[in-house]
Order: C-alpha cells, then sequence, then structure tokens
C-alpha cells in the first residue's frame, strides 16, 4: 500500500511551495548535511509523520522510518496488533491495578466512602491481613479527623487555639519521643530482608505505621532503601497504607506517560488519547477515580482505531460515562420508579439504584442527551433541537449503574425508563426498552454532522489547526461509505496532499502532555518514576485526566501558547536534561547517542540539533546558541580543566526549549 | 483620595525625568503611570470554588423561615453583624464592615446563574464561560472583556492574571494572559543567578524567530520576567494595616497587589479559594464555615488596605457556582442550591447597600421548593463592571446571548 499521492509529488510540492521556509530552515544547517535535495524531503517526510503519529520522535527514529520507507511504516502502524510492545509490557507489569477490573480496585484500594461503611459496620472488614491492615489505617484515620472534628466543634471561643493547632510544650515533646521511636523503629526495619520488612509492618498497629509512614515521607532516600527488594504487591500495599486512592491516580497516570513515550504502538496511544480526551470523563468527579482505569483500558483504547459506532455503544454503557453525565441518575417522568411503583419485583435489592435516583432526583437529567450530541457526534451546529435534547434524554432514561462506588457495570433497569415512543432527529423512536437507545446511537453514528464533526476534529489533531475544508469532505465521505471506519478515515487523511502540504509541516503547536513526552523520548531518558512528569503536567495546565468540562483539553496553539505556558515550557526543558527531574535519567552520554561529546563545540551542537530535531533547525536558534556555545555558564566548562568535555545539558535543553521544538 | 494620589504621581514622574542613574524600564513604568495607573481600570474576579452557603454569609435574618430551616446551623439573629435591619454579615466577617460603613462594599442577593445545574463542575463552567447551558463556548468572559478594552501601547504583559498554577478557564481565550503562581518562580531557572546567560540565549531565539505566533509570545513572555524583575514586586510589603491571614487565598491576594503596586498594568485578575462545600457539619457562629469566612473576608480587606489609594480604580467582584439548599440536611450541612449571594468592593462601587430583589424563603418563594431563587443573573452584575468599569460597550460579545442592557444594570458603580 501506499500513502502519500506518488511519492514524487510531495518532494516536487516541497521543492517549490516549500522553498521559503525550507530555505530558512536549511540555513542553520551545516553544509556537509544539506544533501541533495531528494534525501532531504524524504528525511522531511519521514520527520513529518513521526511528529504526528507518534509523541515525537526518539532519536534516530527519522533514519528508521526513512529505511524502512514512510509509507509502510505507516501502514505498520495503523496495525498496531503487528507490532510487537513487549518492551512496554514488560515496564508497566508492576502496575498491578492496570488490570484489575474496577471491584477489584475498590476491594483493594479503598475510597473513603468504603472505610465508612466498613467503620458503620455495613460492610466486612477483609480478612486478608494485607487488605486488612490498609482497611484497618484508614480507618484509624477517619476516627482521627473524626474526634479532631468534634474537637474543634465543641471547642469554646477562648479554646478555639488549641483545637486550631496550637501545640502546647508537652505535646511538642510527646510528638519528639514519637518521631524518635519511629526513626530507631526505621532502622530495625532496614536492617531486615525485604519480605521480613513487610510481616513486620503488617504486624504494627494503626499508630505504630502512621508514625512509620510520616518518618519515611521526611526521608526520601530511605523511603526507595525501605522498598528495596519489594515486590510491586508488596510497593503498593505500602503506598496504600498511607493512601490507598493514590495508588490508583499514580499508577494511572504513569501508565498513560509510559505507554506515550515507550509504546512502539504509537498511533494507537495518539488515537487512545484522542478518543479519551473526545469522550472526556474527569478523574476528579467522586467515583470517576475509580472507573477511569477500565474506562480507557476496556472502552477506549480496544476501539481507537475501529468502527466509531462501537466505541460510541461502549462510551455510553460505560460506568465511567454514565457516572460523569449523571445519566445513571435520570428518570423518566411517567416511569415507574417516578409513580412510585418501587417493588414491583419481590427482592428488589436494598440500596438499587432506584432509591439512590429517586432521593436525589426524580426526574430527567439531560446531561448526557446533550453532550451525546453536542460534543460526541453531531457537534453544536449538528442539527439537532432542544427538543432533540429532550427526547434523546428520554430514550437512555434507563441506562444506569447498580453502585458505581463499588464497581457494578451498566444495567438496564426498566422501572426508570420513560414509557412511549420517541422521536429523536425526525425519527419515531418506537417504544422498545434499552434498544430505543442503541437505536439512537445508530442513527447517529451514520449521520452526515458527526462524520463532518469527527473528520474535522480528527484534522484538526493530525493536520492543522483550521483544515481545508476539501481535505474533511474526503474524510467524512470515506466515515459514511466504510461505516465510520477510523482506520479508513486515518488512510484517507495520510493519502492526502493536504497532510503532506508543507502548508502542515511544524504547523501544529505541541499540547503541554505532547511538549512533555516529546521532549522525553527525544532526549532518551530513563523514566523510572513517571509522577514527577505527571506533577510538570498539571503545572503547565494539562493535569492527566483532569478536564473537568466535558469539551475535552483544546488540540489549537491558542489555548496553549502564554507566558506561564512558555516560561514552564522552557523550565521542563532546563531541569530534563540536567538531571532535576526526579525519576527521569538523562545524560549527555544518552542525549548524544553514547557517542561522548565532541571536543569541537559547533560539532556538538550540530550533533545535538541532528539528535533532538532532526537535523531540522532554524538559522535564529542555530546562531543564538552558537554565539553562546563558549560560555561558560552554558557549556559548563570547566576553565580550570579546559580538556574536561563540556557539560551539554543546559545546551540541550535551550534546544528542547526552541521554538522549533514547541511544534510537531 | 484621587487628589492625594495623582499630586503623588505626577511628582514621582517628574522625579524620575532626568536621573540618568535610574534604569529605563522604571522611566517607562512611570510614564506609563499615567496611561495605566489613572486612567487604568482593574477588575478583580474572586471564585468560591464549591458553592458557598450565601444564607450564611449574608444572612436574612429578619426572615423566621429562614431560622426555621435551619434549627442547628442559623446565624442567631444576636450574632449577626446587622447592615440594614434584614440583613447582617456572618460574625466573622467583621473585617468587611468597615468597607461597608464606607460605602465600599456592596452587596448582590440571590444571584446567580439561571441554569438549573447543581453540579459544581458545570456550574463553575458556565460562570467562567459567562454562557450558562452552553457547554461549547471555548473562552471565558473575563478574556472576552478584555477584547474591545484597548490597553497600553508596550502591550502590557500583565494586562491579564490569573493567580495560581494554570490558566482558568475564565481567563482562557484570544487575549494573552498570565498564570502566574509564585511571582519568584516567574522566570527562566528560577532563583539560579547562572541562569542568566540562559535566559538571555532563550530571550534572543524567540525574539529572532520567524515562528510568528511563538515569537510574539517569547516577546511578551520575557517582556514579563524583565518587568517583573525590574519591577521587583517583592519590594511592596504589604502596607501597614494589610494583615493577610496565612494561606493560599491570602498569599494570593498579596502578591496581586504586588503586580499592581508594582505599576504592570492589571486590567483584569482571578483568584479563587476552595473549601465551601459543607454537605456535614457546616457550623454557624463557630465552625468550618466561620473559619473560612474569617479568611475569605480577612484576605479582602487586607488586599483593599494594601492597595490604598489605588483602590480608586480597582472593582472586586466575588462569585460562587451556586447557592446551598435553604433547609439543613441530616448532616447538620447544607446540600446544592441554586441562588447565592456576591460581595462588590471597589473605589467606584456606591456601597452600603444590599442590592436585589429578595425573592423570599417561604416554601412557594423557593426554586423547585428548596433553594433560593435567583432573581438577578450574575451576568447583570459582572455586566455592569466590564461595561461601566472597564469601559467595555460590547457586552453582546462578552455574554453572547444574553440581554444585558445599561438600563437593566444594578447601578452598582457610580
Amino acid at each position: 500500500m501506499r500513502f502519500g499521492p506518488r511519492k514524487v509529488a510531495p518532494i516536487v510540492l516541497l521543492a517549490l511551495l516549500g522553498f521559503t521556509i525550507s530555505a530558512q530552515l536549511a540555513l542553520g544547517k551545516k553544509k556537509d548535511r544539506q544533501g541533495s535535495a531528494t534525501q532531504m524531503n524524504d528525511q522531511k517526510r519521514a520527520l513529518h509523520a513521526l511528529n504526528r503519529l507518534t509523541f515525537g520522535p526518539r532519536p534516530g527514529d527519522v533514519q528508521r522510518v526513512t529505511a524502512m520507507g514512510v509509507d509502510q511504516w505507516i501502514d505498520q502502524q495503523l496495525h498496531p496488533e503487528r507490532i510487537n510492545d513487549s518492551a512496554l509490557d514488560a515496564r508497566l507489569t508492576p502496575f498491578r491495578t492496570l488490570n484489575m477490573d474496577t471491584r477489584e480496585l475498590v476491594e483493594n484500594f479503598p475510597p473513603p466512602q468504603l472505610i465508612k461503611a466498613v467503620e458503620q459496620g455495613k460492610q466486612r472488614l477483609p480478612s486478608d491481613p494485607t487488605k486488612r491492615a490498609v482497611y484497618e489505617d484508614q480507618m484509624d484515620r477517619l476516627q482521627e479527623r473524626q474526634e479532631r472534628k468534634q474537637e474543634a466543634a465543641n471547642a469554646d471561643p477562648g479554646g478555639a487555639d488549641a483545637a486550631q493547632g496550637k501545640v502546647t510544650d508537652a505535646e511538642r515533646a510527646q510528638r519528639r519521643e514519637r518521631r524518635r521511636e519511629a526513626d530507631r523503629r526505621l532502622e530495625q526495619l532496614l536492617d531486615l530482608p525485604p519480605e521480613r520488612r513487610m510481616q513486620q509492618v503488617l504486624k504494627m498497629s494503626p499508630e505504630e505505621r502512621r508514625a512509620l509512614s510520616a518518618a519515611l515521607s521526611l526521608r526520601v532516600d530511605q523511603r526507595d532503601a525501605f522498598l528495596e527488594g519489594m515486590n510491586p504487591q508488596q510497593r503498593e500495599t505500602l503506598m496504600a497504607l498511607n493512601n490507598p486512592q493514590q495508588v490508583v491516580t499514580s499508577e494511572l497516570m504513569q501508565g498513560k506517560l509510559l505507554r506515550a513515550i515507550y509504546s512502539d504502538r504509537q498511533l494507537e496511544e495518539v488515537m487512545t488519547d484522542f478518543w479519551f480526551n473526545h469522550f472526556n470523563v474527569f478523574i476528579g468527579k467522586a467515583a470517576d477515580r475509580y472507573l477511569i482505569p477500565s474506562y480507557e483500558r476496556d472502552v477506549i483504547r480496544p476501539h481507537a482505531l475501529g468502527k466509531f459506532e462501537d466505541l460510541l455503544v461502549a462510551t455510553a454503557q460505560s460506568p465511567a460515562m454514565l457516572f460523569y453525565l449523571d445519566n445513571w441518575l435520570s428518570v423518566g417522568p411517567n416511569s415507574d420508579v417516578a409513580n412510585g411503583i418501587l417493588n414491583r419485583r419481590k427482592h428488589a435489592p436494598k440500596d438499587a439504584p432506584i432509591k439512590q435516583a429517586k432521593g436525589k432526583r426524580s426526574g430527567l437529567n439531560e446531561n448526557y442527551g446533550r453532550e451525546l450530541m453536542e460534543l460526541h457526534t453531531l457537534g453544536v451546529n449538528g442539527g439537532y433541537t432542544q427538543k432533540d435534547v429532550t427526547e434523546v434524554a428520554r430514550v437512555f432514561t434507563g441506562w444506569t449503574l447498580k453502585r458505581p462506588k463499588q464497581g457494578t457495570g451498566f444495567t438496564f433497569e426498566a422501572r426508570m425508563h420513560e414509557p412511549g415512543d420517541k422521536i429523536v432527529l425526525d425519527h419515531r423512536i418506537k417504544s422498545n426498552g434499552e434498544k430505543e437507545g442503541r437505536e439512537v446511537l445508530h442513527i447517529l453514528a451514520h449521520h452526515p454532522s458527526t462524520a463532518r464533526f469527527v473528520c474535522t476534529k480528527l484534522a484538526m489533531r493530525f493536520v492543522s489547526d483550521t483544515p481545508p475544508p476539501p481535505l474533511v469532505d474526503r474524510m467524512a465521505h470515506t466515515f459514511l461509505k466504510k461505516d465510520g471506519d477510523i482506520r479508513e478515515v486515518l488512510k484517507t487523511m495520510l493519502q492526502s496532499p493536504e497532510f503532506w502540504s508543507t502548508d502542515a509541516y511544524r504547523a501544529k503547536v505541541k499540547t503541554p502532555l505532547e511538549f512533555v513526552v516529546s521532549a522525553v523520548r527525544a532526549s532518551g531518558a530513563e523514566v523510572s518514576d513517571a509522577m514527577p512528569l505527571a506533577r510538570q503536567l498539571e503545572t503547565m495546565g494539562m493535569p492527566l485526566y483532569g478536564m473537568q468540562p466535558p469539551t475535552g483539553y483544546s488540540m489549537k496553539a491558542s489555548a496553549w501558547v502564554n507566558s506561564a505556558a512558555l516560561l514552564g515550557r522552557m523550565n521542563f526543558a532546563l531541569a530534563l536534561t540536567t538531571g532535576k527531574l526526579r525519576g527521569v535519567e538523562t545524560s549527555p552520554e544518552g542525549v548524544l547517542g553514547g557517542n561522548g561529546a565532541p571536543n569541537d563545540s559547533m560539532q556538538t551542537l550540530a550533533e545535538l540539533e541532528d539528535r533532538l530535531l532532526a537535523g531540522d533547525v532554524s538559522k535564529q536558534t542555530h546562531d543564538t546558541i552558537a554565539a553562546q556555545m563558549d560560555d561558560p555558564k552554558i557549556s559548563q566548562r570547566r576553565l580550570d580543566d579546559p580538556a574536561r568535555p563540556p557539560n551539554l545539558g543546559a545546551v540541550a535543553g535551550l534546544i528542547l526549549g526552541s521554538p522549533e521544538f514547541q511544534r510537531r | 483620595m484621587s487628589i492625594t494620589r495623582r499630586v503623588f504621581l505626577r511628582n514621582s514622574a517628574l522625579a524620575v525625568v532626568g536621573t540618568t542613574a535610574i534604569p529605563a524600564f522604571l522611566t517607562r513604568a512611570a510614564s506609563g503611570t499615567e496611561a495605566m495607573g489613572i486612567k487604568g481600570k482593574r477588575l478583580v474576579v474572586i471564585f468560591q470554588r464549591g458553592a458557598a452557603d450565601g444564607l450564611n454569609i449574608v444572612v436574612p435574618h429578619a426572615e423566621p423561615a429562614y431560622y426555621a430551616m435551619r434549627p442547628s446551623i442559623n446565624i442567631p439573629r444576636k450574632a449577626v453583624l446587622d447592615l440594614d435591619g434584614f440583613f447582617g454579615l456572618h460574625p466573622s466577617m467583621s473585617a468587611f464592615l468597615p468597607l461597608w460603613r464606607q460605602q465600599h462594599l456592596a452587596i448582590v442577593h440571590a444571584t446567580g446563574s439561571p441554569d438549573p445545574t447543581r453540579s459544581h463542575f458545570d456550574a463553575q463552567d458556565f460562570m467562567e464561560s459567562g454562557t450558562p447551558g452552553v457547554k461549547a463556548t471555548d473562552d471565558g468572559w473575563l478574556n472576552r472583556a478584555l477584547r474591545s478594552v484597548p490597553s497600553s501601547k508596550d502591550k502590557a504583559a500583565f494586562r491579564a492574571i490569573a493567580l495560581g498554577p494554570s490558566l482558568p478557564r475564565i481567563l482562557s481565550g484570544s487575549e494573552p494572559a498570565v498564570a502566574l503562581n509564585n511571582i519568584s518562580d516567574f522566570g527562566v531557572g528560577g532563583r539560579n543567578p547562572n541562569a542568566t546567560p540562559i535566559a538571555n540565549t532563550f530571550e534572543a531565539m524567540y525574539a529572532q524567530s520567524v515562528d510568528s505566533v511563538l515569537h510574539g509570545t517569547g516577546q511578551e513572555t520575557f517582556e514579563a520576567v524583565r518587568m517583573l524583575k525590574s519591577a521587583d514586586p517583592s519590594k511592596y510589603s504589604p502596607a501597614p494595616g494589610a494583615d493577610y491571614p496565612r494561606g493560599r487565598f491570602g498569599d494570593s491576594l498579596k502578591q496581586l497587589a504586588q503586580l499592581i503596586k508594582a505599576n504592570l498594568g492589571v486590567q483584569v485578575a482571578f483568584a479563587d479559594i476552595g473549601g465551601w462545600d459543607h454537605h456535614v457539619n457546616e457550623g454557624s457562629t463557630q465552625g468550618q464555615i466561620a473559619n473560612i469566612l474569617g479568611e475569605f473576608s480577612q484576605s479582602l480587606a487586607a488586599f483593599w488596605t494594601d492597595l490604598g489609594d489605588l483602590g480608586e480604580d480597582t472593582v472586586v467582584v466575588t462569585m460562587s457556582e451556586f447557592g446551598r439548599t435553604a433547609r439543613e440536611n441530616g448532616n447538620r450541612g447544607t446540600d446544592h442550591g441554586h441562588a447565592n449571594v456576591m460581595f462588590v468592593l471597589g473605589g467606584p462601587v456606591k456601597g452600603g447597600k444590599v442590592y436585589g430583589k429578595w425573592p423570599g424563603l417561604d416554601q412557594a418563594q423557593l426554586y423547585e421548593g428548596r433553594d433560593l431563587a435567583v432573581t438577578t443573573d450574575f451576568r447583570r452584575v459582572v455586566g455592569e463592571a466590564v461595561y461601566r468599569h472597564l469601559g467595555n460597550r460590547n457586552l453582546e460579545q462578552v455574554f453572547p446571548g444574553f440581554e444585558n442592557r445599561p438600563e437593566t444594570f444594578l447601578k452598582l458603580l457610580g
């Protein structure tokens, strides 16, 4: 299969249309790397494909893709199942939660509601000693919080100081003593082999364990020593004793970053990210923290390159979406539940959704019905009315969850469902229970507005912030003709002259996620802990799974180019390349591909430009850095030891913080 | 008040001229003062995230229904700081009383968004986008509010700022806006003195870039960094009597005051304070709500004191996504409700008055039988500030789809 209209065409286009740009870009290069026009354009084509279909090229990728042939490589990326990703799988093995279902997650890493339920005797304490320890510690914390609250509430105005944290000398001395005791305990434990160490921890009282984890949180190096030799489950347990929810969040975020950085199925990851953002849910909305791991793994990723309708149905029935957009609470105004006919079944389970729904809301919830059309399918101008929103909401009444916070899945509850026919987008939907929803999803998935809306977004991700209308037309045509086959739509796009046009080259400004991941990939960094990267994304305004509104993050430059963001990127680039990010290791040798630093500073710079920007650097950037190469503060060359090779961290940081690297 | 300030500024501007030892930046800033400091108006928006309980903040103490519906968490009549015989402030907000008496502080009650959602995130989203019920709006009203407002010629980098780690929805959009978490971190390489050549290299790189988008932002950025460095806002310690309480909100306002006093051309600013979602044990004169109201009111009062004469050109508006149920719930707390209260503080504010139509708390008057009804759309309040204070006449662009003619304003501003 071939991508791109015959191979000659883009080269001619590049040569003719792109003259100014390539001239500017080429000026910055050294003569010996200019090569013949054909080679350069081939390389540029490979670089462009890598920039758009992956989270950024790693050193050597351009050469590998060029050698393989760009079209072949694209074809491979379109079929991720053909790509061996075992290296990534090995990296993900320690994150056990990534393979757990929601129920297991909740049970192993209990949320506060579950702890409360156990404390009140509504749920039983697990018998497994490890789980038990996690529960007991959380109950201990809960009790302490309640006591403190009680104290604060009871305190008279004069005594308020005591409750608000003013500590007496006696208390201070007591705390000091407790800290010393915990330190002693820590030393003893460190002398034990890992297995025994863990056993001892589980034998401690919740109070002792809390003192221990406080001691560990103060000493980062001892924490590493403490975890040394422990298996993933033991490590997770130790973290869970302190904060069970954090295990779920941390492994989810690390998993996402490690996949983006190390997966060889790059297009699949890019598309998973795209669809997650399209069908956005928010980790901060109560139960969604526990629902997202399965949502991404079982709902989004398997359909990332499949049929749009399958993806749409999967999201519609996913606990994460039903919870996030409140559809699980939506009750038909004329349903049995609304009419107070609660116990048609003899043994209605206690705590059934009906009861909860009745307490909170007893009516229609239009939230999902609206977003389904506005954001998931037709688009805001896709030709639906408020009446359609209400009708669609009526259709989806009864699509609910039994106990979302405990991980039960989708269920259709007939007693919540609005009886009667509905009219959606001029179609009469015959009264037919759960199947009405399927019928509406089918109509929406095959609607021309949906084709146009989804293809516009895809073209915005892969081509430009303002994609050329004729390209969107052709993609939408494929979408409708091929039953919403996403892979086919991408092929149409990847075979278009618009995709390969010089207008599209480096036309996209990276989002913070794209920037951070591409910088880590380019620098060849070894990531042993991805959480510092996740925190960087938070400060850059793009926390992972942290977009509260259902619109998802913007893909446009306008959302991400601002002063604080730019400074954030420059500082991140420097921190990354000078080894200031804990858990992310880079070395000048790594950046230079193990070749060591050449002694000629200009040669070093050229080498770095080659590896970090595939050699495509502007004259302005090149000259600016070149002029500074001999500043000892930048090269960090030791004046007393000129023979020592320069530290290239700052130079690499300058390149990753350059205007060129902000684009893809 | 204004005379003293103008005289002072004119004198200081004169003093700068002809003093060669003073860096060029300061001369520019001082001459900019004439354009921005006097003519320049500032709008500061404060968001109380989590749905503050307006009925326990500005208490309708003359309403018997209020006491009937809140047996354990009401603010007793004798404890309320009475404002006008009907309403009174929560007792931990005594810091607001002087502002009220000086008529710099106005209150709008029973205000909010017309959208019926009781979801925190939807309601915040609507209040920040300024388009209740429309999710597809991708920018915020405070950003749009700047669109037709002229700025000084040298394109002040600090025109729109948010105190916090990222740019909030309310400020996102086409106008440049800066998110600033900590004044001392705003730069390349933090406080490391060795970072200067690196910062200079970055600056030169962006200054020469042919990439128009990044070139422009890069220039603004380094201008902002340089402005910040030269102006050194950290030297503006709080004015006497401006006692900011400890905590993130107080810190945010303290830094905001520093930026304003450093004359960096701030036109709109945003800060938020979380922790209002009191479903359980809300408390009354003591407890959770009392604590956070103390922090909230003391921070704002300190900010006002700190601004001194600059307060004359400043309007502060507070908002929260919705109010809370009129009745207390079974956990001595309140659940998500509808209408709320807004504070408007500033030089041009006609304060000392509670604005808006009080809908009442009788069963038949409650929204959906449970919440205080909205009688004033929040866009009416902020619309007036945008129109009359910032001078942006194009309200249809700021709040699309909302009828916001000047004759419908509450006339809060003089």
